[in-house]
């Protein structure tokens, strides 16, 4: 097979012929690292490409497959993490000046974990500095462009794996997402990004954005990947304090189409300001759900109106803290924007903190209510397509600094919430940029999330288109 | 206090690092919108229970 063919394959196919010895991982890891520094200069996607350190494992993982000790799914497969996970051995940055040489003697838990399954990591992704952004330009390694228009963002923080599975470099990455790190740039890169409910996937040896919200995700081409890549990845750690005890994941074992009677609530409210051509295609993906058998209402949570003032005051507090002694003492070494965030975060006292969680505490108690009346909350991933580079860091068009009915609110209360959320990808708009919708479900509904998503993508063909830079 | 010297005591917090004057200026802008957030959602969250912080151990019974 052709290394370029072999970057078109999903995991499950990947793993498929890996596993029936039909591919060798080795052929599997050159074919992406090939595509990788085929694209690096115009994506800007990567931090650290520990090449020979890969294709050494993915040797390994080949003669291990021979001698019959198949480890599952990720076994051999080439995939790629945010700079945000330690990785002993492997410079660690997290998109920052400070730590542009750190070289941690231990892994982190998603790490332990991918090479506990067997998978080969090609590639430590480009992020915001510390993950705070959503834009992927704040980065002191510079800008991951987006594939699809290369003048446009990637969408943030964690831009660098959007951008990479979006061109079949690897087929999976992992994220983290505070705000919408996941769900945004899988939406502008016109791919799946999935987090799951806070707690499911441990954040031990990951970076802190605020400890709070902060979740790791995944991104994939399909659903059923991202099932294949959060099996081996969820389960309880007791190095994260907020990590929760769980059955055995089997997402993948329970993924089911068979979406009849679930109930799929619309915050239409919060859609008046989506562009047009966004909304177009998110009233069409209901459609879908409704062909599949989705109950469709609409809803009104006026308490959301507050959602994004009070996730943006949490992050700004708790990443004010974890910062503190290096904004102290290497202040000017931070990306200048991020460095007045974390400035202003520390003019935050207690006691505001404190009445900012009560606020977080009744959004809380008033969509607890709500998925007593739905199964799913779906809307627009974003209220409009990647935005140009040119228009910097305000060009996503958010508005976290007054109580209204804006889109931005629905991107970021399942974060502060807690929420597991999907985006998948819904259309093009006529400059052939991509369209995401995301499924928000009820806390621990993860499954309920995944199925939805699988109808869907069941249903269309969204998810199998590539952007031309990739087989360019 | 006046709002002056509420403003003043908040970038004390910050006298140790040397910020350019433009950094100050757009930090005093910010500062002054969180203000208006967490009166908005001082209303909003009134008769709200505090949230409770404490953490036991989950390992021992009483």
């Amino acid at each position: 097979m052709a290394p370029a063919d072999i970057c078109e394959l999903n995991l499950a196919e990947l793993s498929r012929l890996i596993a029936a010895r039909a591919l060798s991982s080795s052929e599997a890891v050159k074919a992406a690292l090939t595509r990788l520094e085929r694209l690096e200069d115009k994506l800007n996607a990567f931090i650290t490409i520990p090449r020979e350190r890969a294709l050494a494992e993915a040797k390994e993982a080949e003669n291990e497959i021979v001698r019959g000790h198949y480890r599952g799914p990720l076994h051999g497969i080439p995939v790629t993490i945010k700079d945000l996970f330690e990785t002993a051995g492997v410079r660690t940055t997290a998109g920052s000046k400070i730590l542009a040489e750190w070289v941690p003697e231990t892994d982190s838990a998603v790490v332990e974990r991918l090479h506990a399954a067997g998978a080969i990591i090609i590639g430590k992704t480009n992020l915001d500095e510390f993950g705070h952004g959503g834009t992927s330009t704040l980065s002191h390694f510079g800008p991951v462009h987006n594939p699809w228009n290369i003048d446009r963002i990637a969408g943030g923080s964690s831009g660098g794996s959007a951008a990479a599975v979006a061109t079949g470099i690897g087929p999976l990455s992992y994220g983290t997402e505070t705000g919408s790190s996941v769900r945004r740039p899988a939406s502008y890169c016109g791919i799946v990004g999935f987090k799951p409910t806070f707690g499911i996937i441990s954040r031990h040896g990951s970076f802190r954005g605020a400890w709070s919200q902060d979740h790791v995700g995944l991104f994939a081409r399909s659903v059923k990947d991202i099932t294949l890549g959060l099996d081996p990845v969820a389960g309880y750690d007791a190095r994260d304090p907020a990590s929760v005890h769980q059955e055995t994941p089997a997402y993948t074992a329970r993924l089911d189409a068979n979406m009849k009677g679930q109930r799929v609530g619309v915050l239409r409210r919060f859609l008046e300001g989506v562009k047009p051509e966004v909304r177009q295609a998110f009233d069409a993906a209901l459609q879908v759900l409704a062909g599949a058998g989705c109950e469709i209402g609409d809803l009104d949570v006026p308490e959301l109106n507050y959602a994004a003032m009070t996730s943006m005051m949490t992050s700004s507090a708790e990443s004010a803290g974890i910062n503190r002694r290096w904004f102290r003492e290497r202040h000017q070494d931070f990306v200048p924007h991020v460095s007045r965030g974390i400035a202003v975060g520390m003019t935050i006292t207690a006691s505001e903190y404190l009445t900012v969680q009560r606020a977080r505490h009744r959004i809380r108690e008033a969509l607890r209510a709500t998925y007593e009346k739905v199964d799913i909350i779906a809307s627009p991933t974003t209220g409009k397509v990647a935005p140009l580079l040119s228009d910097g860091v305000k060009g996503n068009g958010d508005d976290t600094r007054h109580a209204s009915y804006n889109h931005s609110n629905l991107l970021r209360f399942p974060s502060m919430l807690g929420l597991p959320g999907c985006s998948l990808p819904c259309g093009m708009n006529t400059e052939n940029l991509p369209i995401g919708m995301q499924l928000i479900g009820a806390w621990f509904a993860d499954q309920t999330v995944l199925n939805m998503a699988f109808a869907y993508q069941s249903a269309t063909d969204w998810h199998t288109r590539r952007p031309a830079i990739a087989s360019a | 206090m006046k709002n002056t010297d509420k403003l003043a005591s908040r970038l004390a917090l910050l006298e140790e690092v040397s910020l350019s004057p433009a950094d100050v200026e757009s930090i005093i802008k910010d500062i002054e919108d969180n203000e208006r957030v967490v009166a908005e959602l001082e209303e909003f969250s009134q008769g709200i229970p505090w949230v409770t912080m404490q953490l036991q151990p989950t390992d021992k019974k009483g």
